[in-house]
């Protein structure tokens, strides 16, 4: 309204209540700390199978020590990345109460965005920042520090938005379907698999990794995670990924927003 | 004065899939392309103006809160026109909601897991409301109830009462110049309710607010509306001042009266026996007054008596012709029994 300071802590003050939040519910990144350490353990066991198994110690150009690095940081990533948006936006569709949210002074996808975006600085906080320096002595500095840092942070961001994107996507097919279980599980494994969080993209087939190379999933996770441990990329690729990612995030951005404000209009509010 | 909301012959449709009944018709459902259309809202026309508290009234179902989303923007009319603050709300969702509260009785706004105080804050920069109307309002709060005590509780340990009187706060926080009330006295003690009326009354009263209430207790009514708009099916039934609604739908008086033969052997279906009897005789005796009708209200027998067709005193006289009477009393009608009436269909 009167300065552009004013409207920018309307957004920031959801973060700060996001914040606040996620703090009085802190044990559930304990549990959420704790889950991940048991899958970890499971992954752990897997790979070294695999890796056993394999004639060589370096498995589609990926060495067992990179390969966990990359599922542990994905791992940290997942949780930094998981908001629950299906679940608590489907939640308020079937309950009526995205009505309250709907007549706030400012944009629905924005205002969604922002509303979450405490739960985003305190997973970073909690669960992304102490997974990765852990790994960081663990290997004995195996990731390397560098330039690379600042391109793994400004893709991080790229990669969270394009996440929400597709969350904030499958939320708006709630509106039409008014179920979220189904939809949320479809949409979890899909992104987890074909992003590589679950397992590289390095180790994927030759015809699949093509396709999934023009998909907006990859630019999720695995865009930020080579910048990590993929010491080999040359600077003027590494700008080529972050470009890919930028289309992305303008794209989505703009098709959800759309694809919002149309399915808005055939919204029946439940609850009377 | 200006009018602050306008509807113009608004109409709002629905496309409901026809659902069949049990396992196997819920899987056919899900090739079914069978749709019907239920018209939530029929050619509805109002005008409300600044300062006004209208009670917006209705049966469960009857459209009311269709029209508030309507109004807020939430839904879009299927055909007709609204303006709200010179604007048509659907279309400037966001700058309509900068001028509107909204309460919804059995929703909150509020941020669940932190203090009021804090959600309050949220809402400053929500809608940007400058520090000094930001304290100001919160003094103005601070003496007309008790909120004091409540700033530093988390919103989940609130009951449903302080919980209500928070929202209804939080609504009129940025002074908005329209709220819209949705059965904000829903669960709440009577104690509590007359709290939530007195506020609400101050607020409009002190900032001119349009106030636009649903509500299904009377109380409510009575106690803040001069002007109710009754909707049923979706179209208005009535819309005028409340005090207008006796004289619109007749001068209704009860006759209430105990026979000597049932004071001693009150058993329902008796009474019921006797007052579907005594129907048929009123309306054999009385044919220029069809309205008269004979209810069951516990020990009494109720006859509802159109002043306007037929005198008080000569059905009294003609009943106590018929039967010896034990017991009588006579009742103004109320604005409750007047609705449920209406309501039921029972005066058109």
């Amino acid at each position: 309204m009167s300065t552009k300071s004013l409207s920018f802590s309307k957004y920031f003050t959801l973060t700060r209540a996001g914040v606040l939040e996620a703090l009085s519910f802190r044990a559930s990144y304990i549990v959420t700390i704790l889950g991940n350490l048991i899958y970890l353990v499971v992954i752990y066991y897997l790979w070294k199978a695999i890796y056993a198994s394999s004639s060589t110690t370096v498995v589609n150009g990926m060495s067992f020590k990179d390969t966990m690095i990359y599922l542990v940081l994905a791992t940290a990533l997942a949780s930094l990345f998981e908001v629950f948006l299906v679940w608590n936006i489907g939640r308020d569709i079937q309950s009526g109460k995205i009505v309250l949210d709907i007549i706030k002074p400012m944009d629905y996808q924005i205002y969604s965005f922002f509303n979450f975006s405490g739960n985003y600085v305190v997973a970073f906080f909690t669960t992304f920042l102490p997974t990765f320096i852990l790994v960081y002595f663990l290997t004995g500095g195996a990731i390397a520090l560098g330039t690379n840092l600042i391109f793994f942070i400004i893709s991080v961001l790229m990669g969270l938005i394009i996440n929400f994107c597709i969350d904030f996507l499958v939320s708006t097919i709630c509106l039409f379907t008014q179920s979220t279980w189904g939809i949320n599980i479809m949409k979890e494994v899909i992104v987890l698999f074909l992003s590589g969080a679950t397992v590289p993209l390095a180790f994927f087939p030759e015809p699949l990794k093509t396709i999934v190379g023009f998909l907006p999933f990859q630019a999720i996770y695995n865009t930020p995670l080579l910048f990590l441990v993929d010491e080999s990329l040359s600077t003027s690729k590494c700008i080529e990924m972050l470009l890919f990612q930028l289309f992305w995030v303008f794209f989505l951005f703009f098709a959800t927003r759309l694809f919002w404000k149309k399915s808005l209009k055939i919204l029946t509010v439940n609850g009377g | 004065m200006e009018s602050r909301i306008q509807l113009k012959n608004v109409n709002k449709e629905f496309k409901i899939l026809n659902r069949r009944e049990g396992l196997i018709g819920s899987i056919k459902d899900l090739f079914s392309r069978d749709y019907r259309i239920i018209k939530a809202v029929n050619n509805v026309s109002l005008e409300i103006e600044q300062g006004e508290i209208v009670g917006y009234l209705g049966p469960n179902g009857a459209g009311k809160s269709t029209t508030i989303k309507m109004m807020t923007g939430v839904l879009e009319p299927t055909s007709g026109e609204i303006i709200v603050n010179g604007r048509v709300p659907y279309k400037n969702r966001s700058l309509n909601a900068q001028e509107i509260g909204v309460v919804f009785g059995q929703r909150s706004q509020l941020w669940w897991g932190l203090p009021v105080i804090e959600s309050f804050k949220i809402l400053k920069d929500i809608y940007q409301i400058d520090n000094k109307s930001y304290t100001d309002m919160l003094e103005y709060y601070e003496n007309i109830v008790d909120i004091k005590s409540l700033y530093n509780k988390p919103v989940r340990q609130l009951s449903l009462g302080q919980r209500t009187l928070c929202d209804i706060l939080a609504a009129f926080l940025h002074n908005p110049s329209v709220v819209f009330l949705d059965e904000p006295t829903i669960g709440l003690d009577v104690s509590m309710k007359s709290k939530i009326r007195e506020l609400i009354k101050a607020l409009n009263h002190e900032k001119k607010t349009t106030v636009i209430l649903t509500t299904h207790d009377m109380g409510d009514v009575d106690a803040l509306c001069k002007r109710i708009i009754i909707i049923d099916k979706g179209t208005v039934l009535y819309d005028n001042n409340i005090e207008n609604l006796q004289k619109f739908f007749g001068a209704y008086r009860i006759l209430k009266v105990v026979f000597e033969k049932d004071a001693s052997n009150h058993t329902d279906k008796s009474l019921e026996e006797s007052a579907i009897e005594l129907q048929k005789q009123l309306i054999m005796h009385f044919p220029s007054a069809p309205s008269l009708s004979v209810t069951v209200n516990e020990e009494w027998i109720d006859i509802l008596v159109n002043e306007g067709e037929i005198s008080f005193i000569e059905v009294m006289n003609y009943i106590q012709s018929l039967k010896k009477i034990t017991d009588m009393k006579m009742q103004e009608i109320s604005t409750e029994s007047i609705i449920k009436k209406i309501y039921e269909g029972g005066i058109q």
